[in-house]
């Protein structure tokens, strides 16, 4: 009873974008012995997933996104040391991280940032790099951090040949194979996604979220 | 000069903060508060809101919102202070009145009040829609030929030549000069030369615009674009558009384009996001007029509900308290060649019309696709006269915006939107004339908003 019902202030947690007070319940919740596993599943989770929903749904905004991953994050921070080891290798630790970026020359990061809000909800390890982002910056920081996943955003037609550089310079220096590479923006269509060498792109945030998780699986 | 040097070097020495902190715990925190303490909301079905008391509390908002926060400079992560007087010279100092153009052409855009018995004017042409070199000419003429319209704007080159344009990048320079000189090339075709424009919509750096200040592609009585970033921020780039022009001596437009949805939260969240940029753009991006052009967070769209409730409360709010230029950009989800475009178009024209702004556009297919054309800013401008010629009151535009909606709102959940056609196909470059088809639908909505009431 005390486990489901610390569990359930776990979510609620998420849900609000508590990071104090979801820290607070994933320690009591480590502490009264539940399964850490059962912490991230039943409680962290299934508040993103929620904040994920009604974010579609236009019941949350996005500073409701924001707050939820930054609650997560910090809650990840005291859960990840008992985590260890029991669901994930290093190869499939390195495979949840994302590295997203708005690409040179471009300014809007609105789209990028619920993207990178959505991915961290729903449990992925994401560096936002932030907007004007130089191609080689890009590369550099994925190949630090140990990415599979390079996230892009441009919503300007004028910004969106960068996407196609940077792919070109995966290729040339015959690390293409290494990344996921996704491209988003009001303008980028699947046929140019696809056109450039993409893995693909996403109409949406949720969309998003749920092709790096079957590009991951296949 | 020296007083705006003075502000950009506050861009230097002002308190830091990461952008992250800036978003969640001044704009986001600061909104959420001022919505609260002013007991702000909405209600979908008073898209057009006839209260006074909320628009004069969406302007005391929006107020607090600039004094407390000023603007953050995304170039060197400082805060930029503004004082409570600066605020209140900027308000002060803002334009009534503003020529644009020069000789028979010129036209003078004038800080509108609610019933202002003084017709609004329009600028014509898709801001910003990528737009093939070979049919920006003709583009540019659709707008420009109809009679209507009063100030020019344009698409975007995305190639010249065949060559890839990108930001930042030489081929910046050659774009958005070509895109000036073609601009002038179709205001000569229809003999009107001296029409004002609102260009070099293809520089989205400093490399563009700047090349473009000079009379042979931006006249001083032209305008140009200097945006405000999501959400109060300004970075260098835009700088060097403010202090080129305070020299040159061209007509600065704001462009807050701010998120429905995003920071400010809600619908009046957002509206007093909106109202504190466009009273901190008075001061950082020295204003001559501001383009009224709130997004949404999912749709991207001005023609949704809760973005038209937005639009016509902070053009109210401005018009009650600070008049100002204001200029309503329309952006419908849909493209040329579809009914729902005119329909959109129609709503956007009498929601902003009756809130007291002039109207732009329209950047039809979300502004994305070269999907857009002459024949709706013709609709738009009329639908707008109709309002203005019928005094047509505030609850009154409400009714029509709640007729209009459910014509549309359907192509918001639309997995591929309605983007309808492209350019060269429903307009025959060679005429620059409407084909049967568009000129048809064209005619059959008119016909069923004569038939709703409207005096066209």
């Amino acid at each position: 009873m005390i486990e489901n019902e610390l569990i359930a202030q776990i979510t609620r947690a998420v849900l609000d974008g508590d990071p104090e007070v979801a820290t607070d319940t994933t320690h009591k919740a480590l502490e009264a012995g539940i399964d850490p596993l059962r912490i991230l599943n039943e409680g962290l989770m299934a508040g993103s997933d929620e904040v994920g929903k009604r974010f579609e749904s236009g019941e949350y905004f996005l500073p409701e996104l924001m707050l939820a991953g930054r609650a997560l994050k910090a809650a990840m921070e005291i859960l990840n040391p008992s985590l260890a080891g029991k669901i994930q290798t290093a190869e499939s630790q390195g495979s949840l991280r994302v590295v997203i970026a708005t690409i040179q020359t471009d300014i809007h990061d609105i789209g990028k940032n619920i993207v990178a809000s959505m991915l961290t909800a729903a449990g992925y390890d994401v560096t936002d790099l932030g907007v004007d982002v130089p191609l080689k910056t890009i590369l550099d920081k994925a190949a630090e951090g140990g990415a599979r996943v390079i996230a892009l955003s441009a919503l300007l037609t004028t910004s969106m040949p960068y996407m196609k550089d940077l792919i070109n310079l995966l290729e040339v220096r015959g690390l293409r194979q290494k990344y996921i590479v996704l491209v988003g923006g009001a303008s980028v269509t699947e046929g140019w996604a696809r056109d450039i060498g993409s893995d693909g792109t996403a109409r949406n945030a949720a969309q998003a979220v749920t092709l790096v998780r079957e590009l991951l699986k296949s | 000069m020296s007083d705006y040097l003075e502000i950009l070097e506050r861009s230097n020495t002002g308190e830091y903060i990461t952008e992250e902190n800036w978003d969640l715990e001044k704009v986001v925190a600061t909104s959420r508060r001022l919505v609260k303490k002013y007991g702000l909301q909405w209600d979908r079905n008073q898209v057009v809101s006839d209260d006074p008391s909320l628009a004069d509390a969406i302007y005391q908002a929006g107020y607090e919102m600039a004094v407390e926060l000023g603007v953050y400079c995304r170039s060197t992560e400082r805060i930029i202070p503004i004082k409570q007087d600066e605020i209140d010279a900027g308000i002060t100092n803002t334009p009534q009145a503003l020529v644009m153009g020069e000789g028979k052409d010129a036209r003078t855009l004038y800080a509108r009040k609610l019933g202002d018995e003084r017709p609004p004017l329009f600028f014509g042409g898709p801001p910003g829609n990528p737009i093939p070199q070979h049919q920006l000419l003709p583009n540019i003429i659709s707008y420009v030929q109809e009679p209507l319209i009063d100030l020019a704007t344009c698409g975007t080159l995305t190639e010249v030549d065949g060559f890839a344009v990108r930001t930042g990048h030489p081929m910046e320079i050659v774009a958005t000069r070509l895109e000036c000189q073609i601009m002038h090339a179709a205001l000569n075709k229809v003999g009107r030369p001296g029409m004002g424009m609102l260009g070099a919509q293809s520089s989205v750096s400093e490399l563009g615009n700047l090349a473009a200040t000079q009379p042979r592609y931006l006249r001083p009585c032209d305008s140009h674009l200097i945006p405000l970033l999501n959400e109060l921020k300004i970075d260098n780039r835009n700088f060097s558009r403010v202090v080129n022009s305070l020299d040159y001596g061209m007509i600065n437009a704001s462009l807050p384009c701010v998120i429905v949805g995003g920071l400010g939260g809600g619908p009046p969240g957002s509206a007093v996001v909106n109202v504190a940029s466009f009273l901190v753009a008075n001061v950082v991006c020295r204003a001559g007029y501001h383009l009224l052009h709130p997004i949404h967070v999912r749709y991207v769209s001005t023609s949704t509900r809760d973005v038209l409730w937005v639009t016509s409360i902070v053009g109210q709010a401005f018009a009650r308290n600070a008049p100002s230029i204001i200029v309503a950009d329309i952006y419908p989800k849909s493209g040329t060649g579809t009914k729902e475009l005119l329909y959109e178009t129609a709503a956007n024209a009498i929601v902003n019309v009756v809130s007291a702004s002039h109207l732009e556009g329209c950047g039809s297919a979300d502004g994305s696709l070269p999907n857009c054309s002459g024949l709706e800013a013709r609709l738009m401008a009329e639908v707008a006269l109709a309002s203005h010629r019928s005094k047509m009151s505030l609850r009154e535009a409400n009714l029509w915006a709640l007729k209009l909606l459910p014509l549309y709102e359907h192509v918001f959940t639309q997995g591929a939107g309605n983007p309808g056609l492209p350019f060269d196909q429903v307009y025959d470059l060679s005429s620059v004339q409407p084909l049967d088809f568009w000129y048809e639908m064209y005619v059959e909505v008119k016909a069923e908003l004569q038939e709703m009431g409207l005096l066209l």
